[in-house]
């Protein structure tokens, strides 16, 4: 049945909800992506960028420098990192957990899931400050040096901004947030971190085994 | 196609990917050196 309006031939019954909006009108949306995700994939496409820029010059000091890895007389601990770099993974894991977690309404999962995430990216922060301790060389002591210590050392600072994104997760998971439906805020640090620990992957094999 | 910033689940298709892919480069590299 039409609405009052249209059956007196007045204003049609859809341009009569129209005309009841009030406030400022809704934001353009020109994509199909969510504005949330794009800023985020615009973000990692960006970091990509970045890294790529200190992976540039590692490779320079290399291939075309020619220069030996590491620099005579200093050592990498490959075992360290290597048992670092398992951590990191399986921290990717249980975030994936915690995100099925949400979408099957499993709280404790959620919870438990994003804790260990965030408890783990923690153990492998302090495990890589404890090794710029003790591996007995400075980034000014040479080009090798420099190129390590920005490298890890970037793959360090986004580590540690995912940890503030998990925490923010947790509590809010803590809290009661996040439904099978509306898990946003858990799925865009899920898809940040696998992205830090991509690039972990590539670093790792780049810096300690190559 | 993997996307991996389309979605968590596909983002962790692609680490995994990727952790396969180095896995065999560096297998690779290693064996190429030591021969």
């Amino acid at each position: 049945m039409e609405s009052g309006a249209a059956a007196l031939g007045g204003v049609p019954a859809e341009h009569d909800h129209h005309h009841e909006h009030h406030g400022p009108p809704e934001a353009n949306q020109s994509s199909r992506v969510e504005a949330q995700f794009l800023g985020m994939l615009l973000f990692i496409i960006s970091e990509v960028m970045l890294f790529g820029a200190f992976f540039t010059a590692y490779f320079f000091v290399r291939v075309v420098g020619d220069a030996a890895w590491p620099a005579e007389g200093d050592h990498l601990p490959v075992v360290i990192a290597g048992v670092n770099t398992a951590i990191l993974i399986s921290s990717s894991f249980t975030m994936h957990w915690a995100l099925e977690g949400a979408r099957n309404e499993n709280r404790a999962a959620l919870r438990v899931g994003l804790l260990t995430t965030a408890l783990l990216g923690l153990t492998f922060l302090v495990i890589q400050i404890n090794e710029y301790v003790h591996i007995g060389f400075a980034p000014a002591d040479h080009a090798q040096g420099t190129i390590f210590y920005g490298l890890t050392g970037l793959h360090g600072a986004h580590v540690f901004v995912g940890l503030t994104l998990l925490t923010f997760a947790t509590i809010r998971a803590f809290r009661g947030h996040f439904t099978a439906k509306e898990h946003r805020g858990v799925e865009v640090p899920g898809i940040y971190w696998h992205f830090v620990d991509v690039m972990w992957i590539v670093v790792y094999a780049t810096i300690y085994i190559l | 196609m993997v996307n991996p910033l389309g979605s968590e689940q596909e983002a962790f298709r692609f680490l995994l990917w990727v952790a396969g892919l180095v896995a065999v480069v560096v297998a690779v590299v290693l064996i190429v050196r030591a021969l």
